[in-house]
């Protein structure tokens, strides 16, 4: 450590322009795990709250909750909490308008009893919802009415829901008979709270796990794979940009390292040197880029769905730095190799 | 005794055509309590015969022995361990590590030694060499024969039992060269080292013990 902090003090321009390429990729790492969090989150959260285990949707509905339609047949075999889904765009007399998810519950099913309130209480009667907390942010309120498009169904809202999106609109849950108008009585999907036997599943259903049914969420797997192929990436411009840095660094100092290595300072000494530089490097570079990260989310307008959390900062952290070793290995070979021979003369 | 002996020992770089004999059929010889001086011209293999003597290359044949033991036979490691503990170099140039001062290459050598060398025994080689003025200094900030005291100081700093010096003299005029020859006489009678200066420059050999000339590969006494 003790050459590596020297150096770093005294060459302040050089290192520091080494920590702040390190800063900004790996600002745009957090960032964008940032964003693929939240991206995911405002697809599933919904689900999530649900606290489900498995979901049985019709065998033609390719795993769509819109796509499927239980036939009663299935719905006689099938044990569990029965959901309906409608899509659509609802509007408040204040000429608020949102487009949301609007799921219908019983008030005896284990999703029902699993939503939490913050504001006001769930639905209990007909036209009355329980609506996500992106409505209250959006100006609706505790008895403020919401007209569903293209109908003459009105609900009135009774309470407010956190974590509550799904394919990326607020949900609006409500009773089955408050949206039979809407979707003639279809129920989509039946839901378990336990892992459904496979074996079991009724002749037309098909049987998710919920994670795999989240995958099926339109456009969910597509934009997952994106940002992970960006991440990917970005790790591997910090691994290129540690390499290509410490191995120009490190050929100017093979020099030093050949006259040092003559006075008997052992290989491993230098190794750990150089490691230590591209560790410290990258823990500065990581932490500047996490307060960075935190104050762009703290001022980033509310649409934007950025989540960075601890497990997100964790994770980052360990694979930047991880990356940032393995980048010094190219480095560390040309120290092994030197021969303080060559360096010195004949 | 200690002492360090080269029994036909032969360099040869290179193949057929571009084949280059370095070292010649060398023989040598130096003990502890002897100030040795090799003198030879640029390129009469004076650097090869320093390198090899402090393990830092193989002879193509011959012995190389340090107390007996054959230093060619040692594992890389051993070559290591055995520079850190038992050699000071002090070498023609890149001797000092650019960033750190005076002070802090001393500190580098106790770090990599895991030893607390007295800060006592620091100031008194340095104010031997008229260097204690430049403990802060980096040695961009030092003149050619600063840089060259300041080599020679950390070299005898671990106290090593042989100095392998390559040109020590090099930067220096005469009244400060003869007076590191001095230093470095003293250091070899009073505290029994051995120390071997290679060099090309024939006022050295006024205080050496011994004197080896070595011309075009091949060595011999000096009996000038």
């Amino acid at each position: 450590m003790f050459l590596a902090i020297k150096e770093m003090k005294h060459e302040k321009l050089r290192y520091g322009l080494i920590v702040a390429l390190i800063l900004l990729v790996s600002y745009l790492l957090i960032i964008l795990t940032g964003l693929s969090t939240g991206l995911a989150n405002l697809n599933k959260a919904a689900i999530n709250e649900w606290g489900a285990k498995t979901i049985i949707l019709d065998k033609d509905s390719q795993g769509r909750l819109a796509q499927s339609y239980l036939s009663a047949q299935t719905l006689q075999t099938t044990k569990g909490s029965k959901i309906s889904q409608y899509n659509s765009l609802v509007t408040s007399t204040g000429d608020l308008k949102e487009n949301a998810q609007i799921i219908a519950l019983s008030k005896q099913s284990f999703i029902y009893r699993n939503l939490k309130a913050t504001t006001g209480k769930k639905f209990t009667s007909k036209n009355t919802a329980l609506v996500a907390d992106k409505f209250k942010k959006d100006g609706f309120k505790i008895g403020s009415k919401i007209k569903i498009a293209n109908s003459n169904v009105e609900l009135r809202i009774v309470g407010f829901t956190p974590r509550a999106t799904l394919s990326v609109a607020p949900v609006i849950y409500t009773s089955f008979e408050t949206i039979k108008p809407l979707n003639n009585g279809v129920v989509n999907a039946v839901v378990t709270s336990e892992k459904h036997q496979f074996q079991d599943a009724p002749s037309n259903g098909l049987v998710l796990s919920i994670n795999q049914f989240i995958n099926k969420l339109p456009g969910y797997s597509a934009q997952k794979l994106t940002f992970n192929f960006m991440i990917g990436f970005l790790y591997i411009i910090i691994f290129i940009v540690i390499s290509i840095f410490l191995y120009i660094l490190t050929t100017q100092k093979l020099p030093n390292f050949g006259v040092l290595k003559a006075q008997g300072v052992p290989t491993t000494y230098l190794v750990m040197n150089t490691l230590a530089q591209s560790f410290i490097m990258s823990v500065i570079g990581v932490f500047l880029a996490i307060v960075f990260g935190l104050l762009t989310s703290w001022f980033l307008p509310s649409e934007v769905p950025i989540v960075i959390s601890t497990m997100n900062i964790v994770l980052t952290s360990v694979g930047i730095i991880i990356m940032s070793l393995l980048g010094s290995l190219i480095p560390i070979r040309q120290i092994a190799q030197v021969d303080p021979y060559k360096i010195i003369g004949g | 005794m200690s002492n360090l002996r080269f029994s036909s020992v032969t360099k040869i770089f290179g193949h057929d055509t571009s084949k280059y004999v370095a070292l010649d059929q060398v023989n040598f010889e130096a003990e502890n309590g002897q100030l040795v001086v090799v003198i030879g011209p640029s390129g009469s293999g004076k650097t090869t015969f320093l390198t090899i003597a402090g393990g830092l290359q193989s002879p193509t044949s011959g012995n190389v022995t340090i107390s007996g033991n054959n230093m060619t036979s040692l594992a890389k490691k051993e070559q290591t361990k055995l520079r850190l503990n038992k050699i000071g170099f002090v070498l023609q140039s890149y001797n000092l590590v650019p960033f750190l001062t005076v002070k802090e290459q001393f500190e580098l050598v106790t770090k990599v030694k895991k030893n607390n060398l007295s800060d006592q025994s620091l100031y008194q080689l340095l104010d031997d060499l008229d260097i204690r003025s430049l403990v802060n200094k980096y040695p961009n900030e030092l003149s050619g024969g600063q840089k060259q005291r300041v080599a020679i100081a950390r070299a005898l700093f671990t106290d090593p039992e042989y100095i392998l010096a390559d040109e020590p003299t090099a930067a220096l005029d005469t009244e400060r060269s003869m007076a590191v020859m001095s230093l470095l006489k003293d250091l070899a009678h009073k505290h029994d080292k051995m120390i071997i200066v290679v060099t090309h420059d024939m006022r050295l050999k006024e205080l050496a013990d011994k004197v080896y000339q070595i011309i075009d590969g091949k060595m011999s006494v000096y009996e000038g």
